[in-house]
């Protein structure tokens, strides 16, 4: 069991609200998290999950009418949310860095890549000169696989593995201890993601990163990901480490999704498609809400009552899930009291 | 590999995809419900808008006088009392005029007595509507003459003292000064101002011009001519655009980009400047200002109307891919139309308001329209010449201006608003 | 030398010159879009030439007659149309029109001292310009700081003011806003002068070289002048601008609220990056890139504006001459004038476009 030094970043009961026409929406709901130093934790999920939502709270950033109504966010030793927006803008970019799904879109288009960087480093580090910042910056680009003098080209004249590595440079350029990053290889093709991912692993090591990829691709968390959490409709299900996990999914919505990846040592035809599909987070259903779509579903618990995300009876602390059929049920606590 | 995605981030809202396919009203009427489209701003400008047509209609529902008519002294300021020159009669005289007082060749007094306050203009006045009146009397050969012997006093009573013992047989005094004493004179009656009109008519609202015009009456019946052109040029513009614009979209290739160049020119070029061309050769007249700026709205639906075909031709040709070659008429029908009246709509409703504005540019700068046309251009530019004296001649065919564009740039905004949640911002 | 050619010696050589250097500094793809876009040009100056022409001798009316009026006989109107070769087929004539575009020679006025045309716009073409230049300032001024901070102060009180203000002005007509000017600033409060471009008196002691008078006054060093000429242009450029700083503010709010919903600009944001620059630098930047091209459109407006201002203010600019000269039935001033309106919007598109390719790197023909 990791010991409370080991964990770099801990979110703690947090809830984000949407204001929509339509009522309230909780994109993210009383989710807790830790992740550990060093690691790369993946975070899987369908499309409106609400990974970006965690993802964008995580920095608290403002996102469109999003409001963390509740929890706390613990980042190495302190609670962000007692930060004021000051001391929160220091933070980011300097210690915690984000990178986002489309590069194409997440550069400035008329801004050089060098003045991202350099705009980046100054903004931290005032007393840096141009220079100094333009050198790193260089540097930065280079150790990244990117010719020097491209630095100078603008995002539009860049391939989109190219500006994925700014894109990353901007999180190294005062090295970040945590980045955020949002389905960074949604967007490339597949030769290009593979790259992308091997250099991901090689920098963790090199910078001593911690990372939090985000994906609705398991594949990606397969290849790079030391533990993986998932996440349904607001809410975490499942985390664990990676082999684990992927060897005995404990909670039957993760094991829909690796029935669902195609395998091709298997290959017997028919691919597994899910019932149903994700539920509208303005109305979620009550009790469990994997509940409508679940095989193993059980009328007189899973409809009722929300299932607590802890480690499953017997198991170790490392492992947590919210499904009724590790816990136990909550009739059978009642009888029993 | 990937996940089932049920729900794409950059999936299009439902009511976005409805919205596409229902008609003009319904998405009118559903706008509020599906993204909260404001509706205040329509509701407003289109109650102003409706105010101006009925006005523009029924102008003498409205205003108390003809454009035309002089009716009242020159210089009125606005709710200022005419203080016109009364003549003031005993009530048992039967006097009611100037001219009652004129006398023939049989009468014992040729020259009657009229009493006026020593130093007081209403003399001058007196005189000379004595003279002019004795003109006509001369000309038309009745035989009677108007030659009034005019006798000074100090004091209004003392005129009107005069006038009451007999003394002379009517007085003139103005209004204010009358009003003040005629208290005390309860025998005496002032019947008429001293040019004939009833005394009490002047209530100029927002006073008179230099030849004595109602400026009100003249702001009233101005609201036809503004919305005759504003409507007459749209509409011609639209005829002709729209049409042109479905061509060129629909043809493409040479025709398409002959035509683009020569909207585009068009386009750029000053519309003011074309429109005082065309108003200079063709000469004065509503038609040819109404042509004139017509002219320079075509290339707004042209370039929508084309766009919009370009990108529905696309469209169309994926389908045909799939289904059976679709008639052009059904094509227009089921795609364009659909597609493009919204926009039209809504660049109708503020070319009326360019319109307007322009043409009372063309006005103002006379060019355009007939000189006496009641029309706020007009007015403006003839006012301006007081504009040191009579500050209301230029400033409130200014402000008619200013409401009824403003009616109209509102509706096409409202309307952008609700017919066009992706061009309003997010 | 006359004022126009001083004029293009100021403004022209440094464009030229700016233009040579992009031309040669710039990228190839570069090269060719200015290459493209001056291409352009030509055929957009002949269309609107075309277009002049046209709608000068095809439409009915009769030039000469009208110049002429009643009195003039037939012995002199056909004496003037042999003069003005207007009985040439029309083709002929149309060549020769263009002909005069390329050499820049309009032929000489009808009324007045029969002067060539070209002098007499070159005396009011200064004027204009001073006019139109200080109010397009203004009015992207007003467009710009305006529209960006209602942009991020969205949907509060200061953003809807500013939006009722950007519609009502739209609505107000130049030249009744110019005279509601003159009314209260002029008679009432009696702080501007209400008319003309300088005192008389003071002009005649003002040696003019560019006729741009406060420049003059400058040059000459000439302090009476120059505060008689600002203080009568103040007037006519608030005028102009504030009429046309509606447009540019709706513009720039648009666009600046569009791009503060781009990723980059929360990418921005989650590198620490400070509001002010996110907003003032990142967003305005990209946001400022439509207003400029849309301005290439404002300039029509400009010039219409400035005709109504001219008009207004008694302002002997080329919108004043163009009515005076439409009034004498001057035909060939007339035609002249609207030529060089139209070459003057023609270029000042190109300008704009090169521009715009300057300050947007994605622009790559
Ligand atoms: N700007 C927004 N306004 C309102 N609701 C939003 C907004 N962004 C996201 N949501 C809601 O939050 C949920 C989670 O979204 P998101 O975090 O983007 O999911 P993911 O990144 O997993 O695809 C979505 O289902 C959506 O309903
Ligand atoms: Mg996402």
């Amino acid at each position: 069991m990791a010991t409370s030094s080991d964990i770099l970043y801990s979110v703690r009961n947090l809830t984000v609200e949407y204001e929509t026409r339509h009522g309230v929406v909780k994109g993210v709901d009383d989710v807790s998290l830790d992740i550990r130093r060093g690691e790369i934790l993946g975070l899987v999920g369908e499309s409106g999950s609400g990974k970006s939502t965690l993802g964008k709270a995580m920095m608290r950033l403002r996102n469109g009418s999003a409001r963390i109504t509740s929890g706390e966010l613990w980042f190495d030793g302190q609670n962000l949310m007692e930060l004021s927006e000051r001391q929160m803008r220091d933070l980011r970019g300097s210690r915690l860095g984000m990178v986002f799904q489309d590069p194409m879109t997440s550069l400035n288009p008329v801004q050089r890549i060098v003045e991202h960087l350099t705009e980046t480093m100054l903004t931290h580090e005032p007393e840096w000169t141009e220079e100094e910042a333009r050198a790193r910056a260089e540097e930065l680009v280079e150790r990244l696989g990117i010719r020097r003098e491209r630095v100078k080209d603008y995002p539009h004249q860049m391939s989109g593995g190219m500006r994925q590595r700014v894109m990353i440079a901007l999180a190294l350029a005062l090295n970040c201890d945590l980045v955020i990053a949002d389905e960074p290889t949604t967007s490339l093709d597949v030769i290009v993601e593979a790259k992308f991912l091997d250099l991901l692993k090689e920098l963790r090591d090199e910078f001593n990163l911690t990372i939090l990829l985000i994906t609705h691709n398991i594949g990606v968390v397969a290849e790079v990901a030391d533990r993986v959490a998932v996440m349904y409709a607001a809410k975490l299900v499942e985390i664990g480490d990676v082999n684990q996990v992927f060897e005995k999914p404990l909670h039957p919505y993760t094991e829909g999704l690796l029935k669902s990846v195609p395998n091709i040592e298997l290959d017997s035809g028919a691919l597994y498609k899910m019932e149903g599909s994700p539920p509208d987070l303005s109305s979620p259903p009550p009790g469990c809400r994997f509940h409508p779509r679940c095989p193993y579903m059980m009328e007189e618990v899973c409809p009722i009552y929300d299932p607590p995300f802890a480690p499953p009876e017997g198991a170790s602390e490392d492992t947590r899930v919210a499904c009724w059929l590790h816990h136990p049920h909550p009739q059978k606590v009642a009888i029993g009291a | 590999m990937n996940l089932p995605v049920q729900d794409q981030e950059t999936a299009v809202p439902q009511w976005e995809e409805e919205l596409a396919r229902v008609g003009f009203v319904r998405r009118l009427l559903r706008a509020r419900k599906w993204y909260g489209a404001d509706w205040w701003f329509v509701a407003i400008s289109s109650v102003m808008v409706l105010a101006f047509i009925v006005v523009a209609l029924f102008p003498q529902w409205f205003a108390p006088y003809g454009p035309h008519e002089q009716v009242g002294p020159r210089f009125l300021a606005p709710g200022e009392t005419p203080d016109l020159p009364l003549l003031i009669v005993r009530a048992d005289s039967g006097l009611s005029t100037l001219e009652d007082l004129a006398t023939g060749p049989d009468d014992e007094v040729s020259r009657p007595p009229i009493a006026v306050l020593r130093g007081a203009p209403t003399a001058g006045a007196l005189r000379e509507q004595a003279a002019l009146l004795d003109d006509e009397l001369q000309e038309s050969d009745s035989g009677l003459r108007l030659r009034p012997n005019i006798r000074r006093y100090d004091t209004v009573e003392e005129v009107l003292q005069a006038v009451q013992e007999g003394e002379a047989f009517a007085a003139v005094l103005s209004s204010v000064q009358y009003e003040e004493a005629a208290g005390q004179f309860p025998d005496l009656d002032a019947p008429s101002d001293i040019s004939g009109g009833v005394a009490s008519a002047g209530d100029f609202l927002l006073g008179t011009n230099q030849i004595g015009q109602d400026v009100y009456s003249r702001l009233i019946w101005g609201t036809r001519v503004a919305l005759i052109i504003g409507f007459s040029a749209s509409l011609v513009a639209l005829f002709l655009g729209v049409p042109l614009g479905l061509v060129a979209g629909y043809a493409g290739g040479k025709i398409d980009r002959v035509m683009t160049v020569f909207m585009d020119s068009l386009y750029a070029f000053p519309g003011l400047i074309l429109a005082i061309a065309i108003t200079a050769v063709l000469g004065p007249s509503i038609l040819n200002v109404i042509i004139a700026i017509a002219v320079l709205y075509i290339p707004t639906y042209y370039r929508i109307v084309r766009g919009q075909t370009l990108s529905v031709k696309q469209e169309v040709y994926v389908e045909a891919a799939r289904s059976i070659g679709a008639k052009p008429s059904t094509i227009l029908r089921r795609y364009i139309y659909p597609n493009v009246i919204p926009s039209v709509s809504i660049i109708f409703s503020v070319n009326i308001a360019d319109a307007i504005i322009t043409g009372a540019g063309l006005s103002f700068l006379g060019l355009g329209l007939p000189p006496s046309t009641a029309d706020w251009g007009i007015d403006i530019a003839r006012g301006q010449e007081f504009i040191q004296t009579a500050w209301w001649l230029v400033t409130f065919p200014g402000l008619a201006i200013m409401l009824v564009v403003l009616a109209f740039t509102m509706l096409g905004e409202g309307l952008t608003e609700i017919l066009n949640p992706k061009l309003r911002d997010r | 030398m006359s004022p126009l050619a001083l004029i293009f010696l100021i403004i022209g050589i440094p464009a030229l010159i700016g233009l040579a250097y992009i031309f040669v500094r710039g990228s190839a793809g570069l090269r060719r879009y200015i290459l493209t876009r001056i291409g352009l040009l030509i055929p957009m100056v002949f269309i609107l030439a075309s277009l002049v022409f046209f709608v000068m001798r095809v439409l009915p009316g009769d030039p000469v007659r009208s110049s002429l009026g009643p009195k003039g006989s037939a012995e002199t109107v056909a004496r003037m149309r042999e003069q003005l070769g207007l009985d040439d087929p029309l083709i002929v004539q149309y060549g020769r029109f263009l002909g005069d575009i390329v050499t820049l020679d309009f032929g000489n006025s009808l009324t007045g001292g029969r002067r060539p045309i070209i002098d007499e716009m070159s005396e009011r073409f200064p004027a204009t310009l001073e006019l139109v230049i200080p109010a397009a300032g203004l009015a992207l001024l007003i467009g710009i700081v305006g529209g960006t901070l209602a942009a991020a102060r969205r949907k509060r009180p200061f953003d809807y003011a500013l939006r009722l203000y950007s519609v009502v002005i739209y609505s107000i007509p130049v030249f009744w806003l110019g005279l509601i000017f003159q009314l209260v600033f002029g008679v009432r409060l009696g702080w501007t002068p209400i008319a003309g471009r300088i005192d008389p008196v003071i002009a005649t002691t003002l040696e003019r070289t560019t006729n741009i008078l406060w420049l003059d006054a400058i040059i000459t060093g000439n302090w009476a002048a120059l505060w008689s000429s600002l203080s009568h242009l103040v007037l006519p450029v608030v005028t102009l601008g504030l009429i046309l700083s509606g447009v540019f503010l709706r513009l720039t709010r648009v666009n600046v609220i569009e791009t503060l919903q781009m990723e980059y600009i929360g990418a921005a944001r989650a590198r620490g990056i400070r509001e002010r620059i996110v907003v003032g630098s990142h967003a305005l930047k990209n946001a400022i890139i439509p207003v400029i091209t849309l301005l290439g459109l404002q300039v029509a407006i400009l010039l219409a504006g400035a005709v109504l201002t001219e008009t207004v203010f008694s302002w002997p600019g080329m919108g004043q001459y163009l009515v005076q000269r439409i009034s004498s039935r001057d035909y060939t001033a007339v035609q002249s004038v609207i030529t060089m309106f139209a070459m003057l919007v023609a270029l000042i598109s190109l300008a704009v476009d090169i521009v715009y390719s300057l300050v947007d790197p994605r622009v790559r023909y």
